[in-house]
């Protein structure tokens, strides 16, 4: 799962970085504006957690821009303006949720959980799939009751797929939600992860859509 | 008891009225006297005219008669008073001699006055004419009985005015003189006098409390001022508006107003500025606590002991903020502080010794131009701070192989000497849009990732206001990057 940051304080920035990597997800970092309306024209993201006092371009002018193009990524704004005038303007320039500074770090991941989970149209943190019970918040899976051990490569291949069923993911797709911008992309990694996944938790799961990528069926 | 302008202006108002009204006063009586005296002196014209005529028997018979020439007789019933000397019998005297000089005919009474003669002064053939003259004493038996009060009794010679007229007849050759003790209290010229000051005495309580309400009316516009300001409550700024008010009050309400907005304005700044801060300083804090947070779920020792030293670093930054904060409050409270004089060049060189290290770890140079020495007065605690400011400042927002300069110089703007301290640099540079908002509490140039906390330029601003010097942007060095220029006044030694 690929998330945005976009923060222009270091400190603030490096440690909302590591708690979210921490959590699971990839992350990339823009310190400006212009290198995340950058990001966001070239890359896809399953989220993005926005500060809004941002260099060279505003957060707001940012989250404006993403809306009037179309994309409906969720966004979580990030400000040390708290007060309900500024909550407002946020929420209706386009965020989806609201988060004034100091924040607490777990919670800060656990709405961009929830934020995710909604984006994907489920209620639950926990996926139901046939035999298999998927706990992205725990980090646990269960095939018939039984604990699965995934790596966390193999962990985010999963929840991707999980989470777009009937929807071919592509090999680059996938790519994307398992690498932050600074990590070496592995040749093959995605097709060893999913045999890897398959051994694990049975051949018939995913399934190889020729010239596109791979897929997991609707339940 | 605190100065009141009603009885101010009651007091100043009375007093014009009492010495207009005592001019009229003295004036009337004076007129009226002379009226008297010359009525008087007609009467004795006349009488000497008659003399003229009378042959000398009837001259020897009138001058054993008592001519009595009081101005006035008491009405039947009503009781003369005291002091009106009209009513008082006063005897007319006379003397007429003829053309040698042989008496014909002369009141006895003038005798014992010291008159028999006429005086030296007076030629006896002159046209004469009325005189008043001091002869000591008053006519025996008059007055008979009871002598005025604060008159000596009867018998004794006492001093007192006559009235005299002298008349030289042509025809007869006769010169006739008539006497006649003059009346100083007549109740005529009194009596004028009364008649003008008796009603400005029975008006003058109605006219003080109808110049006191009067007064009061007219204050009526502050008396409402005041209760307007009364009635506002603390964070009621707004102007004053009283619809139309007198001139008088008009400059008082203008004043309060220009007062009110000031105040107004500095509410708003004060409140601006304390929102700012704490902005500004939730950013730290957030930082702080993530870190903190970061370093509670890691799992590594390294990783631990790195977000440990951000939270170290995010402390710093709160305290230094937390410094700036509390500098520009400080410097808010005075308004000016009183100098020494002291050498810019030596303090500017300690403070680039001081930031040396940090230019050489990043790779910038900096260097002082010139070596002369300049005098300037100031604050050495603030100058410091400006220069500090300054210089970190430059060598924050420029790269590796930039560099700083500092320069001190002399310049002379219209007969006016000046100390003019330059830091630039040429590193990025700031826009001509940005350079106005530079000295913005808060504001950070928006090229930069650099973690400032957008308040030093605010803080030299305001110490560059404290020495009455002045602050300007410009181009750095060779054209790129910032110059931030300040100009003292020379120090009066120089």
């Amino acid at each position: 799962m690929r998330i945005l940051l976009v923060e222009d304080d270091d400190l603030i920035g490096l440690g909302v970085e590591a708690g979210l990597r921490q959590a699971g997800f990839a992350v990339d970092w823009a310190r400006d504006g212009r290198a995340a309306n950058l990001a966001l024209t070239t890359t896809t993201y399953a989220l993005v957690v926005l500060d809004l006092g941002l260099p060279k371009m505003p957060g707001i002018e940012l989250l404006k821009w993403l809306r009037s193009c179309g994309k409906d990524v969720p966004v979580l704004v990030l400000s040390a303006r708290g007060t309900v005038a500024d909550r407002v303007g946020g929420l209706e320039c386009g965020a989806d949720d609201y988060l004034g500074k100091p924040f607490d770090l777990t919670e800060l991941i656990a709405r961009c959980r929830a934020l995710l989970r909604r984006s994907q149209g489920r209620s639950a943190e926990v996926i139901r799939y046939r035999d298999l019970t998927v706990d992205p918040a725990a980090r646990t899976a269960l095939r018939c009751d039984v604990r699965v051990q995934l790596t966390a490569r193999e962990w985010a291949v999963l929840v991707q797929l999980l989470t777009h069923q009937g929807v071919p993911q592509s090999r680059s797709r996938l790519e994307e939600s398992l690498y932050g911008w600074q990590e070496e992309i592995e040749s093959n990694a995605v097709e060893v992860h999913v045999s890897n996944l398959r051994k694990k938790l049975g051949t018939d799961l995913i399934r190889t859509v020729r010239g596109i990528g791979y897929v997991v069926e609707k339940a | 008891m605190p100065a009141s302008i009603r009885r101010h202006l009651m007091l100043l108002v009375f007093a014009s009225i009492a010495l207009v009204w005592g001019i009229a006063l003295l004036s009337s009586f004076r007129h009226a006297t002379h009226e008297v005296e010359e009525w008087e002196d007609a009467r004795l014209a006349e009488f000497a005219q008659t003399l003229t005529l009378l042959d000398q028997n009837d001259l020897t018979v009138l001058s054993k008669t008592h001519i009595d020439a009081r101005d006035e007789y008491s009405r039947a019933g009503s009781n003369g008073a005291d002091d009106d000397d009209d009513k008082l019998p006063r005897d007319m005297l006379f003397q007429v001699r003829d053309a040698h000089g042989r008496i014909l005919a002369s009141s006895p009474d003038l005798m014992p006055l010291g008159a028999w003669d006429p005086p030296s002064e007076l030629p006896p053939q002159s046209q004469g004419g009325a005189h008043t003259i001091t002869l000591g004493g008053r006519v025996a038996g008059q007055p008979a009985g009871q002598p005025p009060a604060g008159q000596p009794p009867a018998g004794q010679p006492i001093k007192q005015p006559w009235h005299t007229y002298t008349l030289y007849d042509g025809a007869s050759g006769r010169t006739v003189r008539v006497l006649e003790p003059a009346n100083t209290r007549s109740d005529l010229a009194t009596g004028a006098a009364r008649r003008i000051s008796e009603p400005i005495a029975f008006a003058l309580p109605i006219l003080a409390l109808l110049v006191w309400v009067s007064i009061g009316h007219s204050f009526r516009p502050l008396r409402l001022l005041s209760k307007v300001i009364h009635a506002r409550e603390i964070n009621q700024l707004e102007p004053i508006d009283m619809g139309r008010s007198p001139s008088e009050v008009r400059p008082l309400i203008d004043a309060i107003n220009h007062l009110l907005s000031r105040l107004r304005q500095s509410i708003v700044r004060e409140r601006t500025f304390t929102a700012d801060a704490a902005h500004e300083l939730k950013t730290p804090l957030a930082a702080i606590k993530v870190q903190a947070q970061v370093a509670l779920a890691a799992q590594d020792t390294l990783q631990q002991r790195l977000a440990m030293e951000r939270v170290v670093q995010g402390v710093d930054r709160s305290a230094r903020l937390a410094e700036q904060l509390l500098l520009l409050a400080r410097l808010d409270e005075h308004d000016r502080m009183p100098g020494s004089v002291l050498a810019l060049d030596g303090l500017a060189r300690d403070v680039i010794a001081a930031n040396e290290e940090q230019a050489q770890r990043r790779g910038i140079g900096i260097a002082l131009v010139g070596d002369a020495r300049f005098e300037i007065v100031a604050e050495p605690v603030l100058v410091n701070i400006l220069l500090d400011n300054l210089i970190d400042n430059a060598l924050k927002y420029c790269d590796s192989g930039d560099r700083v300069e500092v320069e001190i110089r002399r310049n002379n703007v219209r007969a006016a000497q000046t100390v003019v301290l330059t830091v630039r640099d040429n590193g990025p540079g700031v826009g001509i849009e940005e350079q106005r908002r530079l000295t913005d509490r808060f504001f950070r140039g928006t090229g930069t990732s650099s973690t400032g906390s957008g308040l030093g330029l605010s803080i030299v601003a305001r110490i560059v206001e404290y020495f009455g010097a002045s602050l300007s942007f410009g181009a750095g060095i060779e054209g790129r990057g910032l110059a931030v220029e300040i100009a003292f006044p020379c120090s009066a030694s120089d």
